[in-house]
């Protein structure tokens, strides 16, 4: 909101404050200054209105005119020579005398130019700072008189602060408002404006003939509803003073009647609305719904098209004003204008929002309406207006004023003591002080009562303003604001330690990343919200529907990510596509999953690893591959407190994995899930990206990341040797290897029994090919037997071994390789 | 026998330093001094010489002994040095670059939380988290923004439709919706629900607005959230803590000011600026880095904590924000690119 400083003077004294001053002052006040402008004219001493007599070509210079110049009772006729072309005799102009001081610290002297002598200086406005406009002489209109000070004619210099409201302090939307603040901070006393008109002013006669009665169909939405007649008037422009401040603060002067309605929002923060009284049909204002359908071209020239929660200001016929909002063209006050209903009257803050929300029509009247306008200064704001309109644009007052809806009554009192506030503050301030800050608030000290240990407790007396003030911490805030926030002494940090753990999810994050870091992987963070039509292809279309926003802002991100690979794929191609070489790339965040008709919210850790087609290198390595994705994909599982040597793997089916190179592990409760392997190659290439990509991901909700094991005991084990023995077996390809080890694994240790135990049972050797029959594969397996009582013999080792071959081949689905 | 020793001295000279493998070697050393060796034939001949000799004979076999011993050695150093150069080949060129990939990175925005929170951890403060599908009751109403705040409005703010349940995500009430959160305030909420004071936490994590992206708005990005909770927790320990916060991560030349703000869950609320001569957006003018205040009695008595009895102070910084500082970045979309010219810059 912009605030004129010429304004604000009115009502508290800033002379001899800068700028900057006042700018810390509002900063510290709670207020973000956002700007500081300049406008109008600064003080210019010796320079004065001036006519152009005479215009004689330089006799030595083309582009030079000598002028004679008449300054009047300031000093005659003068001599001046001028560069500029629009210098015609005639034309009255600025006239800067041998002394002046313009801006840019530029003295005018009596000189000669080119031979000729000049006795000051003609200006444009740019030499007067009053805009960029130097192309020729500023051109006085109005046949200001000769001799008369520049000051005098042109607009006052002002300095326009534009800051920002919080929604707390709608008081702050009205001059008046900045200005008890400023008073406040500055101890100034605040001077109101001095308001004229009283009821007993208004000519007792009604004009029932242009309004009779208010008729509020909708308290609820209007509380008060208050309508003035005023006769007689004459519309015209308003006066200079009212123009430059309604002009400073970037509002457009319209006319006497509707300047002095904004002056008065603009002073009190309550809105006036002016009708033009002959245009209303019927003698009856009626504040109701609009109904369904209903429609009103509003000021701005749009037709609006209202539905049946709206309130409208209607005449008998017609809706005339958008309650709170803006006025309609039908009702508004033109040039030829004689009588006036000026409305004020209060609205409730959620209906003019909801309104002015649904037709997407702000105006600065329904700004301040949802933000908060004080019902009690609706009266005074009224009769300031009057005032206003009377002065400048004649008439009377008919009658007395209509009301319609009472007063809402306000009372509210807060009790505070000093010791409250200094415990909040955790630093002393003298009670003298406290009381005086909020008593410069307008917060009257109503009541004074001791108290035994705690010094007075004060009982304030809230103005009507300040609904934002409702307990005593609100008055500790008010306290530090005009003792300085940026006074709050120095402290060390008081940290009593509480021993609590982080939450199990920061250590899994923590684990993830420093493997993933130090294998090489680059950390990436990518955008939550997806398109559509790739979490449809990565997932099944159906669930992908479960993960849609309702209001999502762009097309290309409307849906939560189901994975986290996309984005490390985007990431990829971006870097191929700048000739970044990137290879190993991750990313841990949250990703969405729909399961049993739920959405569920996952930790994940997505990584993939993708060579480039054509790597390079003096020395060259083994390529990733399946095992190495299997690899991460174990050491990630780990960092949450799983065992996945433990778990079985399955052929992934999901799209965007290769089948027959991908794997998925599940857990059958649904906490987690585990996809990697290589990427389809049709999908990937899909994307634009070339080669085999092998990746993985990994979900699991956050309540079921393991917290740490709990201590574990020690185990005994045995200090005899291992026995070991080599075991390969013919499968068919297809068989799972874990299928395979876990039948051999049970049958070693059925066949051992209690008299030794069978330590491992590991595949060491895949083979397929030569020597092989068709569709079959060998599985080697190492054996490790071992006692904890004795050094196992030969003998009783190859008894169990025998005994294992047997068990392991009797079904006749596997054979040992001789 | 003195002659013949010599020439087995001189027949050893010659023939050792000529072998090459451990083999030959083996096969050398027994036809000097094996069971079978020329030395033990000659030593066996000593039986047969007067006893007057013997000693004088017997010194001579022992000192060919260890002469030859002593080639034998030389022999055997050799070969075996010949051996281990063989098995290591060429010198490397230890200039050559790795072929293996470098040590990956950490993401500029997680270098900085992580800074946060060990600063953090220091004071205290344990890391807390919580989801980013929310609901309106713990991103909204709990803390105190009333349901026709503008904050709320689906112009601001992503909603998920109405159909739509959340598996681990519980709703308070149940005809609110879900959303996605729109700070990181709504761990407090969660952490005060599920704990008791005292408690002094800190949330990073994703948050989401409805904005158009340039160069400083981005639909997501990231908070890092700070409770404290506690008997007698006053503004002046907030200002205490921000001050260590901002001298810790920025250096001893860093100024903090409190500026009053408003924030519907503090109360009293201030906005913090920033200036640090080191750093080259902040050293001439102050820069708002983080919101804060005292926790709003309305929140802790939503959570059904005393107002008499606990007090404490909240805060919030925006991370890519502090990074972009901190870095000197000027571009948010650059976090979210993940070109690794940028992401390799920090670690």
């Amino acid at each position: 909101m912009k605030i004129s400083r010429n304004w604000l003077q009115t009502y508290v004294d800033l002379t001899g404050r800068s700028a900057d001053e006042i700018s810390r002052a509002i900063t510290f006040l709670g207020f973000e200054v956002e700007g500081v402008a300049l406008t109008g004219a600064p003080k210019l001493e010796q320079l004065v209105v001036g006519e152009i007599l005479t215009r004689a070509k330089h006799p030595n210079a083309d582009k030079l005119s000598v002028c004679t110049v008449d300054i009047g009772p300031a000093g005659g006729v003068k001599t001046i020579v001028c560069g500029a072309s629009n210098c015609d005799p005639g034309r009255r102009v600025p006239v800067a005398l041998p002394g002046a001081v313009l801006p840019g610290n530029f003295t005018i002297k009596q000189s000669q130019i080119r031979g000729q002598l000049s006795d000051g200086m003609m200006c444009s406005a740019k030499e007067l700072a009053l805009s960029d406009e130097a192309a020729g002489l500023l051109v006085l209109d109005g046949s200001p008189a000769l001799g008369t000070p520049i000051n005098a004619v042109l607009p006052p210099g002002d300095t326009v602060f534009d800051i920002e409201i919080t929604p707390n302090r709608p008081d702050c939307l009205g001059h008046l408002g900045v200005a008890r603040e400023l008073a406040a901070w500055f101890k100034q006393d605040l001077v109101y404006p001095e308001v004229h008109f009283t009821p007993e002013h208004a000519d007792p006669a009604p004009r029932p003939d242009l309004l009779r009665a208010l008729h509020v169909d909708a308290p609820e939405d209007c509380p008060l509803y208050t309508a003035t007649v005023i006769t007689g008037v004459k519309i015209g422009r308003s006066p200079a003073w009212l123009q430059q401040r309604l002009s400073a603060v970037g509002l457009r002067p319209v006319n006497n009647v509707v300047d002095a309605g904004n002056f008065v929002m603009l002073e009190y923060n309550q809105p006036v609305h002016a009708f033009d009284a002959r245009k209303l049909s019927g003698q009856t204002i009626l504040v109701r719904r609009a109904a369904p359908g209903e429609k009103i071209t509003t000021l701005d020239k749009h037709e609006r098209t209202l539905t049946a929660d709206m309130l409208v200001i209607a005449d008998a016929v017609k809706p005339v004003v958008i309650a709170g909002i803006m006025g309609g063209e039908n009702s508004g006050v033109s040039a030829d204008t004689t009588d006036l209903v000026l409305e004020v009257a209060h609205f409730r803050r959620q209906s003019v929002r909801a309104t002015a929300k649904r037709l997407a029509l702000a105006s600065d009247s329904s700004y301040r309406y949802e933000r908060g306008v004080d019902p009690h200064s609706l009266e005074e704001a009224m009769h300031r207006c009057i005032d206003l309109i009377l002065a400048t644009a004649g008439g009377t007052v008919a009658g007395p004023t209509l009301k319609a809806g009472g007063d809402v009554p306000w009372q509210r009192e807060i009790t505070v003591t000093p010791a409250f506030i200094n415990e909040r503050l955790g630093f002393t301030l003298p009670a003298t002080e406290m009381q005086a800050a909020l008593e410069r608030l307008e917060l009257e000290t109503v009541r004074t009562d001791p108290t035994p240990d705690r010094g007075p407790a004060w009982t304030f007396a809230i103005p009507s303003w300040r609904d934002d003030l409702d307990r005593p911490i609100d008055l500790v805030e008010e306290v530090l604001r005009l003792h300085g926030s940026d006074q709050i002494p120095a402290a060390p940090v008081t940290a009593p330690a509480l021993l609590a753990e982080d939450a199990p999810m920061v250590a899994f994050n923590r684990r993830v990343t420093d493997h993933l870091v130090n294998q090489g992987f680059n950390e990436c963070i990518t955008y939550t919200l997806r398109p559509a039509k790739e979490a449809a292809a990565w997932i099944a279309p159906a669930p992908a529907a479960d993960l849609a926003l309702a209001n999502p802002f762009v097309e290309d991100q409307s849906h939560l990510r189901p994975t986290l690979i996309m984005g490390l794929l985007d990431a990829l191609k971006l870097n191929r596509s700048r000739g970044t070489a990137a290879s190993r790339l991750f990313e841990t965040g949250r990703m969405f999953l729909g399961r049993d008709g739920q959405t569920w919210e996952c930790a994940a850790v997505a990584f993939l690893i993708a060579e480039p087609p054509d790597k390079r290198s003096w020395l060259q390595r083994e390529p990733a591959d399946f095992s190495l994705a299997k690899h991460h994909m174990t050491v990630i599982a780990a960092a949450a407190g799983l065992d996945f040597s433990r778990q079985p793997s399955v052929p992934a089916t999901a799209p965007g994995w290769q089948e027959g190179q991908a794997a998925a592990i599940n857990d059958h409760a649904g906490h987690w899930a585990a996809r990697f392997g290589l990427l389809n190659l049709t999908f990937v290439k899909s994307l634009g990206l070339e080669g085999k990509i092998y990746a993985g991901c990994f979900a699991i909700l956050p309540e079921k990341i393991a917290a740490p094991a709990a201590r574990r005991r020690y185990a005994d084990f045995s200090l005899f040797p291992a026995a070991l023995r080599d075991l390969a077996l013919v499968v068919d390809a297809a068989t799972p290897a874990a299928d395979v080890q876990k039948a051999l694994a049970k049958a070693a240790r059925a066949a051992a029994g209690n008299s030794f135990a069978i330590e491992s049972v590991t595949v060491f050797d895949l083979y397929q090919g030569k020597g092989l029959p068709e569709g079959k594969k060998s599985l080697a397996f190492s054996l490790v037997f071992r006692s904890s009582t004795r050094t196992l013999t030969d003998d009783e080792v190859n008894a169990v071994f025998a005994q294992i071959q047997k068990a392991i081949t009797a079904d006749g689905t596997l054979s040992v390789r001789a | 026998m003195q002659d013949q020793l010599s020439a087995l001295l001189a027949q050893a000279a010659a023939e050792l330093p000529a072998l090459t493998t451990r083999p030959e070697f083996e096969a050398a050393k027994a036809r000097y001094v094996g069971p079978h060796g020329a030395l033990t034939a000659l030593m066996k001949q000593m039986g047969a010489l007067p006893k007057e000799q013997k000693p004088v004979a017997g010194k001579l076999i022992n000192e060919t002994k260890g002469q030859l011993q002593t080639q034998l050695d030389t022999a055997l150093a050799r070969i075996e040095a010949a051996e281990i150069a063989a098995q290591l080949g060429p010198a490397v060129d230890v200039t050559l670059p790795s072929p293996d990939a470098p040590p990956g990175t950490r993401h500029p925005l997680t270098l900085v939380r992580d800074e946060l929170c060990s600063i953090l951890r220091k004071a205290g403060f344990v890391i807390a988290d919580g989801p980013e599908v929310e609901t309106e009751y713990y991103c909204f109403d709990a803390l105190n923004t009333p349901a026709d705040h503008p904050a709320r409005d689906a112009q601001d703010t992503f909603y998920l439709p109405d159909g739509v349940r959340f598996g681990n995500v519980a709703k308070k009430n149940p005809g609110e919706k879900y959303l996605l959160r729109t700070h990181t305030s709504s761990v407090q909420i969660r952490t005060m629900l599920a704990g008791k004071p005292p408690i002094r936490i800190v949330a990073p994590g994703r948050v989401y607005r409805r904005d158009t992206v340039d160069a400083t708005h981005s639909a997501n990005f990231h908070q890092i959230e700070g409770l404290y909770v506690d008997r007698g927790v006053t503004v002046r320990d907030l200002k205490a803590l921000l001050d260590y916060i901002f001298a810790s991560l920025l250096g001893p030349d860093t100024k903090v000011r409190f500026r009053p703000h408003y924030f519907g869950y503090t109360e009293p609320s201030f906005e913090v600026d920033l200036s640090a001569r080191h750093l080259p957006k902040v050293n001439k003018e102050w820069v708002e880095i983080c919101g804060c205040g005292m926790v709003d009695p309305l929140v802790f008595e939503g959570v059904g904590y005393d107002t008499d009895v606990w007090s404490g102070y909240a805060f919030g910084i925006g991370l890519e924000r502090l990074a972009m500082m901190l870095y000197g970045i000027d571009d948010i979309r650059y976090f979210y690119q993940n070109d690794l010219r940028f992401l390799r810059q920090f670690s």
